[in-house]
């Protein structure tokens, strides 16, 4: 029987992440060349034969400038193994891009998420492992298995080994997130409270309402996202003028993109703290970051081990 | 004309302007746009409902970028209802990976532009031509290294600084030094990482570049193009990755227009083809016209050079012929990885002409000019050849990297391209009088009209418009 061993291969949006998923699996990864020609196309060289071999290529959504480019480096990689005989392919794509668009909200509006579906089936990807989908409806768009992990326990230990846990109220900063808070507080036992936005367009927020006391209590704002940081910033300066004693952000991916360094200087906010689903380039005091390596590592190995994922859902391996 | 919806992409607005204006319409409101993380973001501002709609998208620019606002257009307007979706690819982008110059690893050799271009193929022709490789002038400095590095075409080597920068107030694209996405590998990887793809674990196995063609096809497939229509596809057999009908226009008919009205004595001049695999396209061309033809054929023999020093093109080969202070300097720099690929300096690469040109005007016809150096080198081989003038005829100019130096110094007299691709740049940069844009918008005009309509579009293949 062939050896259908574990081929690594990563992309160029974050090779840190992808370093780090190696050295917890004990592989190294696989020689590739992903480079760009002077005319801006994407070429691939793969370095090793994956004939029959299990590939995982590790791709996140990431980039002010490059998120299409290394959207098509990780189409072009998969289609690369696809037709070097690769055994099974897997996408593990921490952060999806374009998940955010993922309705016709208004007329005409492209349902991207549902492209990126399609093309990444298209390209011969035969199994998608991402984390903290924005709306877990997108597993849906795919014809082929999705394994949406959580981020959860690895952000409930640190919860429990960082903040003062007492005297805590986690908050959501919008209504969608409410699920994903009411989950993490009952777990912790804590009470939760609920920030209503109105928003009139994309990376704008205008009116907020909060539902629950936060009066001398340390807050957690928990949310899937910060992008442009508008709805943190915002979120943390009403619960300061409520009362609260201080406010820590934890997010599941830290985009930051446009102004969010500038915004969250400035912000009142004592911490902010992110998972490394992408790759953070922020030098504030106030930054804080929980690797969730071991997670994906874990997943993989399950995977090509043919175990249950499930366990990944409520425990976080060290 | 009823229920046609033509709408722009970013990559060249000016083009479908004047598609457009052929067509007595305008193009359809759409905003376009990136959302502050990146991604795309567009919003279709009218009714596609039942309508005829072509989308129009040339791959050039940030090619990546425009393709996955394509991508996304065209599934736009296929899920709000569109009844058909065409896409208008002027020009095809992942049509062609780039034959040289490349490192061993697939990625391109960017080189730094610099004040002198030698255009020299390596090595010479056989025939008499004169060898006129530059020789490093000050030997041991920095300078005289980076001249072997230039010369030599397919060192696996990266240049230390391997980003085009702007020079003669020429504005090349800008420096992606701040991008993630490495244009050549770095010499320090470089080195470490070719030990270990040329190493003993690795030695059957060949390298090779992945050829995006058929996923590009899919791509568009499954976002909804029921349609395609293109100019001058680099290989015509990428019409079969399709499983929808593609239209592949030619450029040919106004290329010969250009020729007749507007070269004076073309009857004497001669059509080159500046590599094998376009010899059709120029032949077809020199046909039409009652022109004769020539070529330039390279090829790559495995095989020790026994010719004349400058003859030998190889990895590292360079080093080898260079005087000693250059080899000992070398030995710490990129030159020391020659020994990690001993199987490419076995190769040699000689390029030939075929055909008479002394005393003629050339014209070199080809689809395409990216980094320029076929053509750049073609011409170079022309005028030692005797040519008197050399005019270049190109559908797609995409003159990426330093091509447009390189060109601007080069022996080309002319060059004809086609707007296709945007060349706005290339015509500030070379000047009017060197450059002569052709208008295709008159061909994809018509093309749409006839697919709209239903009738056929077979004569525009053969007449101009």
């Amino acid at each position: 029987m062939s050896s259908n061993s574990v081929k690594l291969l990563s992309g160029n949006s974050h090779p840190e992440l992808a370093e780090k998923i190696a050295k917890v699996l004990g592989l190294s990864l696989a020689k590739i060349g992903v480079y760009q020609y002077s005319n801006k196309e994407t070429s691939v060289t793969i370095g090793e034969s994956i004939r029959d071999e299990d590939v995982y290529i590790i791709q996140t959504g990431t980039g002010e400038q490059e998120i299409n480019d290394f959207l098509m480096e990780l189409l072009i990689m998969i289609h690369a193994c696809r037709t070097a005989s690769a055994r099974r392919i897997t996408a593990v794509i921490p952060n999806f891009p374009y998940a955010r668009q993922d309705k016709k909200d208004k007329s005409r509006a492209p349902i991207t998420a549902k492209l990126i579906a399609n093309l990444l089936e298209t390209a011969g990807c035969d199994h998608v492992i991402t984390m903290d989908l924005h709306a877990s409806q997108i597993q849906g768009f795919f014809h082929i298995p999705v394994d949406n992990l959580y981020a959860e326990p690895s952000v409930l230990n640190y919860i429990r080994k960082n903040t003062d846990i007492a005297n805590t109220i986690l908050v959501s900063p919008d209504a969608g997130g409410a699920k994903r808070v009411a989950s993490i507080a009952d777990k912790l036992d804590l009470n939760f409270a609920l920030i209503h936005k109105e928003r009139q367009k994309a990376n704008e927020v205008s009116r907020m309402v909060l539902v629950g006391d936060v009066r001398g209590k340390s807050c957690l704002l928990v949310d899937d996202m910060a992008d442009t940081c508008g709805t943190l910033v915002k979120a943390s300066d009403m619960l300061l003028d409520n009362g609260a004693k201080e406010v820590i952000a934890v997010v599941t991916h830290g985009i930051f993109s446009g102004s969010a360094r500038e915004k969250l200087k400035n912000s009142r906010l004592s911490r902010i703290v992110c998972t490394n689903t992408v790759p953070v380039d922020l030098d504030l005091e106030i930054f804080d970051q929980i690797d969730i390596s071991p997670t994906l590592a874990e997943a993989i190995r399950r995977l090509h081990n043919g175990e249950s994922v499930s366990y990944l859902f409520t425990h976080a391996p060290v | 004309m009823n229920n046609i919806v033509v709408f722009a992409g970013s990559s060249d607005p000016y083009l479908v302007k004047k598609i457009c204006e052929n067509l007595s319409i305008k193009p359809s409101q759409v905003k376009l746009g990136k959302f502050s993380n990146g991604e795309t973001s567009i919003s279709i501002m009218e009714s596609v409902r039942e309508k005829d709609v072509y989308v129009i998208q040339s791959g050039c620019g940030h090619v990546n970028d425009n393709f996955m606002e394509l991508l996304i257009l065209l599934n736009a307007c296929k899920t709000a209802s569109a009844s058909r979706v065409t896409a208008v690819m002027p020009y095809f982008c992942y049509s062609r990976q780039p034959d040289i110059p490349y490192t061993a690893k697939g990625a391109p050799l960017i080189s730094k532009p610099k004040e002198k271009y030698t255009f020299e193929s390596h090595p010479g022709t056989p025939v008499s031509s004169i060898l006129t490789t530059q020789r490093p002038t000050s030997p041991g400095a920095r300078r005289a290294v980076e001249d072997i590095l230039e010369t030599t075409i397919i060192s696996t080597l990266s240049l230390e600084q391997p980003i085009p920068k702007k020079s003669n107030g020429g504005e090349l694209h800008k420096s992606p030094s701040q991008s993630r996405i490495p244009m050549v590998p770095e010499r320090k990887e470089n080195s470490s990482e070719m030990g270990s793809f040329f190493n003993a674990n690795n030695a059957g196995y060949k390298l090779w570049v992945a050829q995006a063609g058929t996923l590009i096809a899919n791509l568009l497939t499954t976002a909804g193009a029921d349609h395609v229509i293109t100019m001058d596809l680099h290989d015509a057999q990428f019409q079969g990755f399709f499983d929808i009908p593609v239209d592949n226009l030619y450029c040919k008919p106004i290329a010969q227009n250009y020729i007749q009205y507007n070269i004076p004595n073309y009857q004497d001049a001669v059509i080159v083809s500046p590599d094998a695999g376009g010899a059709k396209r120029a032949a077809s061309i020199a046909d039409a016209l009652e022109l004769s033809f020539a070529l330039i054929h390279k090829e790559r023999r495995s095989q020790l050079p026994k010719g004349p020093p400058d003859a030998s093109l190889t990895s590292g080969g360079g080093a080898v012929l260079s005087p000693k202070p250059l080899v000992s300097t070398s030995l710490n720099g990129p030159l020391s990885s020659q020994d990690m690929n001993p199987s490419s300096s076995k190769y040699v690469q000689t390029t030939m002409l075929v055909g008479d040109v002394r005393n003629k005007i050339c014209i070199i016809v080809d689809d395409l000019v990216d980094t320029s150096y076929t053509i750049t080198r073609a011409a170079k081989l022309l005028k030692d050849q005797g040519a008197t003038t050399v005019y270049a005829l190109i559908t797609h100019g995409v003159f990426s990297g330093d091509a447009l130096n390189r060109v601007s110094q080069s022996a080309i007299d002319k060059i004809i391209v086609t707007n296709t691709v945007p060349q706005d740049k290339t015509v500030s940069f070379l000047g009017k009088k060197r450059v002569h844009v052709l208008d295709v918008s008159r061909i994809f005009a018509e093309s749409i009209r006839r697919i709209h309509n239903g009738e056929s579009i077979s004569m525009l293949f053969e007449h101009g418009w």
